[in-house]
């Protein structure tokens, strides 16, 4: 039989090695040509990211859809010898509840998704057009030729499709207004600068399935009268870079892109710009300043880009996850898009599942699924069934959402209702050893130091926070500083000039909203329950885990540590300082942080 | 068009700026980083204001904000007296030394906040309006460098700049009287660079920088004046007074 053993070779596994298994599985698979001919033989083809880096390299077998995990080179052989004997590698299948299952369909962390933005991602050669083609792709394209550009952007209306870089915006009336405006050229731009250090949906589209973005770009180009666009690309993303620079390539020879495109009268050429390297630089009009050579600042948005963007010309700018959706919403109708999501979210959202949660990846679910059933069973809970504490959506200047709220639908304005928001579809799952304080002190240390700084509020604002926080920490905390961070707070979130400014916040005001008491703790108290902060902790032995291996005794600069080898070691709190060398060293993570009491 | 700040009407055209509007009636709303040549630089974001359009209420930088629509503008509700002196208070930690922001907070009613960390000595507001004026004549030779809380005003990699003529706008336009210009005699220093200065053949006082007129000759294709501003300009009047005069 005829089969395709598909090898992920997005970042996450090419990291632990898969080209190497795609090399050995090629070797093993090359003389079925010669036995089977060419109809017959079994061909290895490199794909994008399945979602699941942590437990990659993947490699799937279609059409009998079976997925192994964590393949190495030297499994290549008995996969091969599977192929032959239609017996699948039990070992390399993903186990759970004790059973291993076959197909990504029976594996819990990819039967409840619904992929629509990630639709060819792990299915097809993302350097080969027509693997994209022969899924459907470009068909979009083609019908858009066929319509009045306002009936493409009255379909994107009807979707009710938002935009997936954060602010949530209604696409089809970025299309309308753009079209709207008089001056020409117009431009089109993909926000593919992925600043919020967690996700990785962007570049998993654009590595994985880079046609999906150009289309959707080619199609707004057509709904808003434009010929020329750019994709804003994050420095940092090589191999996302080489993939869309070979797709637009592809694309232009097979005349989807450049003059005339299809035949028609309509044309489109793209180019790529490297981002600018800072967080700020996704901001919409500071990445227009940094594609127009200037220093990657924002301007006030008084005047909307879509009337005055690019070298002040009408521009839509969307993000890479927006335009992957726009193809399928033209092929399949704006009816079928807008099935799925609530009724002001409509369709998927991709989000970056990671910390304390025991399945961690790319996870696509429509939009009002609720937190619990994506954390829980999804991502299988919290590891080691630690009790989860909260959850940390939207990137740096998100917000955290705590345990009683986990009933909650994911979608845009709900996350914003209660202080957290969409963003990116960063989630950061956290449990009871991580520190509500230090959360909000670590974001706004990374704010502080990717900010713009031009505009006072955020500037300063986010200097005297961070110092507050850091005091708080430390254990210099003061009555009065919760107030005073709020209404710091307060004026950020109005008087900033850009949207950093304006959510910088975030982590501060949710925290002190759903962890109020655990900033009390730390100033009045001078503890830290989660035992995060050196100078509110001190660190204990546990019992059970410990080996009496003398490796915390050796390490301990102030010799706090006692014990004889092979015996329970402990630490006297007197005399130690908690500097946490003992914890680093333990490799049975037998050292804990426990409240310290005064 | 009209619009309603503070309860007074005021008439004005499509696209003016809010500021520029209360200014001419007469309604004053500080700014620190708006100066008649340039563009608002937008960032001190002392002249915040709110808006209320159709219900809606947003606070807004007025010195850059173009009136588009009908709206009832509040320059001095409770929120905005709240918010401009904790920028107020902001900003006076950020420049301890700087009398104009001490004025400023004492005006709005911004106290000196004991819990903020103060940048002791510092007069800039990094208003930004330094290098802008250094850009739009031509020099470049002071820039904003780094970003979020690490940002500086300063000439490439803290070096005394080529490109700098010691013409001395920057520390003009300076609101906070941040930038030091030293002059001794004959002798300017700005910016960790020395230079000459020409006296005026009048009335001999130094005038301006050797590189200073240098590239006024440039620019202009004809020998720049010997002269002070002011002789050149009673020159000039003497010269008119005996062509038409008496
Ligand atoms: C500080 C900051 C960083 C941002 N970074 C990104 C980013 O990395 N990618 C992105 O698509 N949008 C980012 N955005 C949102 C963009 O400004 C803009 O809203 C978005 O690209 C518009 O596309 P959409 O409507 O399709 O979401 C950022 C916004 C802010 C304020
Ligand atoms: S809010 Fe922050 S990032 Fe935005 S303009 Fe102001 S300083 Fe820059
Ligand atoms: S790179 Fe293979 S699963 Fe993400
Ligand atoms: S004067 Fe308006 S922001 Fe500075």
């Amino acid at each position: 039989m005829r089969r395709t053993v598909l090898v992920c070779c997005g970042t996450g596994c090419l990291a632990s090695g898969s080209i190497e298994v795609a090399e050995a599985l090629q070797k093993e698979l090359a003389p079925d040509v010669i036995i089977h001919g060419v109809e017959d033989a079994c061909f290895v083809k490199k794909t994008g990211c399945n979602g699941f880096c942590e437990n990659g390299p993947i490699v799937r077998i279609m059409p009998d859809d079976i997925s192994y995990y964590k393949v190495r080179a030297k499994d290549a052989s008995a996969i091969a010898k599977s192929l032959e004997t239609n017996e699948p590698v039990l070992r390399l299948l993903y186990r759970t509840g004790g059973k291993a299952v076959l197909s990504q369909r029976e594996n819990p962390f990819y039967s409840p998704q619904i992929k629509i933005a990630l639709r060819n991602i792990g299915e097809i050669d993302p350097a080969d057009i027509n693997d994209y083609i022969s899924r459907g792709g470009y068909t979009a394209l083609k019908q858009a030729l066929g319509m009045e550009p306002q009936d493409i952007i009255a379909q994107v209306e009807a979707s009710g499709l938002r935009g997936r870089g954060g602010a949530g915006f209604p696409t089809g009336t970025k299309w309308r207004y753009a079209a709207g405006y008089e001056p020409t050229p117009k431009y089109v731009i993909a926000n593919g600068d992925e600043g919020d250090p967690g996700a990785f949906m962007d570049r998993s589209i654009l590595e994985g399935d880079p046609h999906s973005v150009i289309e959707g770009m080619a199609i707004c180009a057509i709904a808003i009268g434009s010929s020329t666009g750019f994709l804003y690309i994050r420095d940092e993303y090589s191999l996302a870079l080489a993939n869309i620079e070979k797709a637009i390539q592809d694309a232009e020879d097979a005349g989807f892109l450049g003059e005339s495109i299809i035949g028609s009268s309509k044309s489109l050429k793209l180019s790529i710009v490297r981002g600018g390297g800072a967080f700020v630089c996704g901001e919409s009009t500071a990445l227009m300043a940094s594609i127009e050579g200037r220093v990657g600042e924002p301007r006030a948005k008084y005047i909307r880009s879509v009337q005055r963007g690019i070298w002040d010309l009408p521009t839509v700018l969307n993000n890479v996850e927006t335009f992957a959706n726009i193809p399928v919403i033209i092929r399949d109708g704006a009816e079928n898009f807008a099935k799925l999501g609530t009724e002001k979210s409509k369709g998927t959202k991709v989000f970056a599942l990671v910390g304390k949660v025991k399945r961690t990846g790319l996870v696509e679910i429509p939009m009002g699924v609720t937190l619990r059933h994506l954390i829980f069973d999804i991502g299988g809970g919290v590891i080691d069934d630690m009790p989860f504490k909260a959850v940390q959506t939207g990137g740096p200047s998100g917000g955290v959402i705590p345990e009683n709220m986990l009933d909650l639908p994911v979608d845009f304005d709900t996350l914003t209702e209660y202080g957290a928001m969409m963003g990116s579809g960063g989630m950061i799952v956290m449990d009871s050893t991580n520190c509500m304080v230090e959360v909000a002190r670590y974001y706004t240390a990374f704010l502080a130091d990717e900010s713009c700084g031009r505009c006072t509020p955020c500037r300063e604002g986010l200097r005297q926070m961070l110092m507050i926080l850091t005091d708080i920490c430390e254990g210099r905390g003061r009555e009065g500083d919760i107030e005073l961070l709020e209404e710091i707070g307060s004026t950020l979130v109005d008087a900033s000039l850009c949207a950093l400014g304006k959510s910088a916040p975030n982590p501060v005001l949710t925290t002190i909203r759903y962890f109020r008491s655990e900033y009390e703790a730390h100033i009045r108290d001078k503890v830290c329950e989660a035992g995060v902060c050196p100078e509110l902790a001190s660190f204990a032995v546990d019992p059970v885990k410990c080996t009496g291996c003398t490796l915390c005794e050796l390490t301990c600069p102030v010799g706090a540590v006692s014990g004889k080898q092979k015996e329970i070691y402990t630490i006297d709190s007197k005399v130690c300082i908690t500097c946490g060398a003992c914890r680093q060293a333990c490799r049975f993570d037998a050292v804990v942080a426990i409240p310290r009491r005064r | 068009m009209v619009i309603t700040i503070d309860g007074i009407e005021c008439e004005c055209e499509y696209g003016e700026f809010l500021r520029d509007i209360a200014t001419r009636c007469e309604i004053e709303i500080p700014a620190l980083c708006n100066h008649g040549g340039l563009p608002g630089q937008g960032c001190c974001r002392v002249c915040i204001v709110e808006v209320e359009i159709k219900g809606w209420k947003t606070v807004v930088a007025s010195c850059i904000y173009p009136v588009e629509q009908e709206c009832i503008v509040y320059t001095n509700s409770d929120k905005i007296k709240r918010q401009r002196a904790m920028v107020l208070s902001l900003m006076r930690a950020r420049a301890p030394a700087s009398k104009e922001i001490e004025l400023l907070c004492s005006k709005f009613g911004a106290s000196r906040n004991e819990r903020f960390i103060e940048q002791e000595g510092e007069k800039c507001i990094l208003c930004g309006l330094c290098a802008k004026t250094c850009e739009s004549i031509g020099s470049g030779a002071i820039s904003t460098i780094n970003r979020g809380i690490n940002k500086d005003v300063s000439t490439p990699y803290d070096e005394p700049s080529e490109a700098c003529l010691g013409c001395g706008a920057c520390s003009e336009i300076c609101p906070t009287s941040a930038i030091e210009m030293e002059e001794q005699g004959s002798l300017r220093k700005i910016w960790g660079k020395a230079f000459d200065l020409v006296s005026c053949e009048v009335c001999g006082k130094p005038y301006a920088t050797t590189q200073e007129l240098d590239r006024n000759a440039k620019v202009l294709g004809e020998p720049a004046s010997r002269l002070c501003d002011v002789c050149r300009r009673k020159a000039i009047a003497d010269v008119l007074a005996k062509t038409f005069g008496s």
